[in-house]
């Protein structure tokens, strides 16, 4: 009989993934990432912008207000390309050319003071207790369930 | 013939209001044309006879400065743009958003408005965290606005003053100098910031009722929220505070927490953020409130149901009335906001909440006012002035006075204020600051441009040197 006993939480606590700090931290930060999104979906008219039959848009913008003198339409091809720089390559350059000084880097708020508030991941109110696999909070066995069922280690942000 | 009428126009507006013509520039058009005729030969000439009771009217300090004033305040989510005539600005999404069910086009702008469904709509933004990076798509929105069908803008004969968030990135400002003087010819240009306005306006409205010393100008807007501290109208760059959360993040963070909880909605900002806009609110007592929102029933008093559009029937989302609440009735599809009404807005203040770790927009009012000179804190503490969208934000005043008066020092006085609308104010504020004597001299004209380049325009935009102090 005694060898049949066996402690069910041992027993699936050595099946269990968890993940271990870098995966919570590269989690946190697509989170958010996502936050800074534009869009969650692609461009659903990408492919219809290539096509030749489609309306140019800039073109009747072009030919509506050329009541002035004409513009320079040359200037227009290297335009995109002369100004064009991603938010990080900006960055990158700010650091190179301003390393003291007030800057973007230097005005960003410090870390709070106070200690961070938990919420529940699944319904929003304050939670007491954290997803042992992945970190996220829950506050009650009910919301623990619905956390494992839907996002715990299936979700992919 | 369009001077001529411009001309028409600006006498009898001066005949109307005579006793203000003396102490207002004329209607900048008029007066453009003035300088106009007086330099350039190409342009027609009107009869001198008009333009002898014009001079006759205005006195000799108004004429060295009589451009048409346009003033963009460029913000990340919202151009903000009108002549410094117009009694108010027109307010563009700074975007160029194309929609699921219209093949055909795009829409620049507020061109949106055009557009019957507003349901999975996609961004173009020119914006990336609050710096312009795309121009392309700005290019498309600035032609727009300029175009006649919004300003109609004769860039020869106007002044434009634009707006850049603060630590600009210089290739960004570089750029912008570029196109307007480049791209669109520009008569001469203005690059400030939007708090920086907010500061002058306040300054002067207030003048009559004691000088103030300092302001501490809140600016929350669509990426990020800055605080800036001024002395006098001089922004002091070592202690500007930037919290990065903005309506943009609160948006999205409602997405999400909605998909999750309730209905997909990842693809639909442009009505998530109307319903952020609607039923959002900041809590006073956020503590309070979550024991509410746990209630059931009548007993609760904050849960609300929003109807989404579905644009057939539902032109537009809104709150269902609380007495015809309980199931949703046909088709309608509903969202229930519960504590996300006021979880979500509550980032402004604990970022930490969603693990961004910064301090919350009323803990960094007193970090910046550690940054300071001591003398100047309280002067900043009792003058503090919110703008920027976040601003309408229902309790978002409130809170920050009761968060700021539990943290800051019992003797010092503690006054915050709103202006009416917090959105078009740094916009008013250009125009005020269009009149103001000193504001030609801190403009580069085209030529300067053509001759000294960027240089001059670093020296007179820099951004402690903005405003006269």
């Amino acid at each position: 009989m005694a060898d049949k006993r066996e402690s069910v939480r041992i027993k699936d606590g050595q099946q269990l993934r968890i993940l271990d700090e870098a995966a919570r931290r590269r989690r946190q930060r697509k989170a958010l990432e996502a936050l800074e999104q534009d869009n969650f979906s692609e461009d659903p008219h990408a492919d219809l912008k290539m096509s030749k039959k489609a309306p140019k848009f800039e073109e009747v913008m072009e030919t509506a207000s050329t009541s002035g003198p004409k513009k320079k339409r040359k200037s227009r091809g290297d335009f995109k390309l002369r100004y064009r720089k991603s938010f990080a390559a900006l960055l990158e350059e700010e650091h190179m050319l301003n390393k003291d000084g007030p800057s973007y880097v230097t005005a960003c708020a410090p870390p709070s003071k106070f200690p961070d508030r938990h919420f529940c991941a699944v319904c929003g109110f304050p939670s007491a207790y954290t997803c042992v696999q992945c970190g996220a909070r829950y506050c009650s066995v009910k919301c623990l369930g619905t956390h494992q069922d839907t996002r715990c280690l299936k979700w992919t942000a | 013939m369009y001077l001529l009428l411009a001309l028409q126009k600006a006498l009898a507006c001066q005949l109307s209001v005579p006793s203000r013509a003396s102490s207002y520039p004329l209607r900048p058009r008029v007066s453009s044309a003035l300088s106009t005729a007086a330099q350039s030969v190409t342009v027609e000439i009107p009869p001198i006879k008009a333009v002898d009771n014009i001079q006759a009217t205005i006195k000799p300090a108004e004429l060295n400065f009589k451009m048409a004033t346009l003033i963009l305040d460029n913000g990340a989510g919202t151009a903000k743009v009108g002549f410094s005539t117009d009694t108010e600005p027109r307010i563009i999404p700074n975007c160029v958003t194309k929609a699921k069910n219209v093949r055909t086009r795009i829409f620049i702008g507020d061109q949106i408005d055009e557009c019957k469904d507003l349901s999975s709509l996609y961004y173009l933004l020119p914006f990336q965290k609050g710096f312009l990076v795309n121009w392309e798509i700005e290019k498309q929105v600035w032609d727009h606005m300029f175009s006649k069908d919004v300003c109609q803008v004769d860039f020869n004969e106007t002044t434009v003053i634009v707006t850049e968030p603060f630590f600009n990135f210089p290739s960004v400002g570089e750029a912008i100098n570029e196109v307007i003087f480049e791209e669109y010819q520009f008569q001469s240009l203005h690059r400030t910031q939007a708090p920086t306005l907010s500061c002058y306006k306040h300054q002067k409205d207030k003048e009559t009722s004691g000088s103030l010393f300092g302001t501490l100008v809140v600016e929350s807007g669509y990426s990020f929220s800055h605080l800036v501290p001024f002395l006098k109208n001089k922004p002091l760059k070592e202690a500007i505070v930037r919290v990065n959360v903005g309506g943009k993040v609160l948006t999205n963070h409602l997405k999400e927490v909605i998909s999750y909880r309730q209905l997909m909605v990842m693809d639909e900002t442009y009505v998530i953020n109307q319903m952020k806009e609607d039923v959002c609110y900041v809590s006073t007592r956020f503590n309070k409130d979550m024991q509410i929102a746990r209630l059931k029933g009548p007993l609760n008093t904050i849960t609300r149901d929003y109807i989404l559009p579905d644009y057939t029937h539902i032109k537009r989302g809104h709150v269902r009335p609380p007495e015809d609440s309980g199931k949703s009735k046909g088709d309608e599809q509903m969202i229930r906001m519960n504590n996300e009404r006021f979880s979500v807005p509550e980032l402004l203040f604990k970022p930490s909440d969603v693990g961004i770790q910064e301090m919350g927009i009323s803990e960094s009012i007193m970090h910046c006012l550690s940054l300071v000179e001591t003398e100047l804190a309280p002067h900043l503490l009792n003058n503090v002035l919110v703008t920027g969208g976040n601003a309408l934000l229902p309790g978002l005043q409130d809170r920050l006075y009761q968060d700021v008066r539990s943290m800051a020092c019992d003797d010092y006085d503690v006054g915050i204020s709103t202006p009416k609308n917090p959105i078009t104010y740094p916009w008013h504020a250009g125009c005020d600051f269009s009149l103001d004597p000193n504001f030609p001299s801190m403009c580069v004209s085209k030529h300067e441009y053509e001759e000294h380049g960027h240089n001059i325009c670093s020296q007179k935009f820099n951004v402690s040197s903005t405003s006269p102090s």
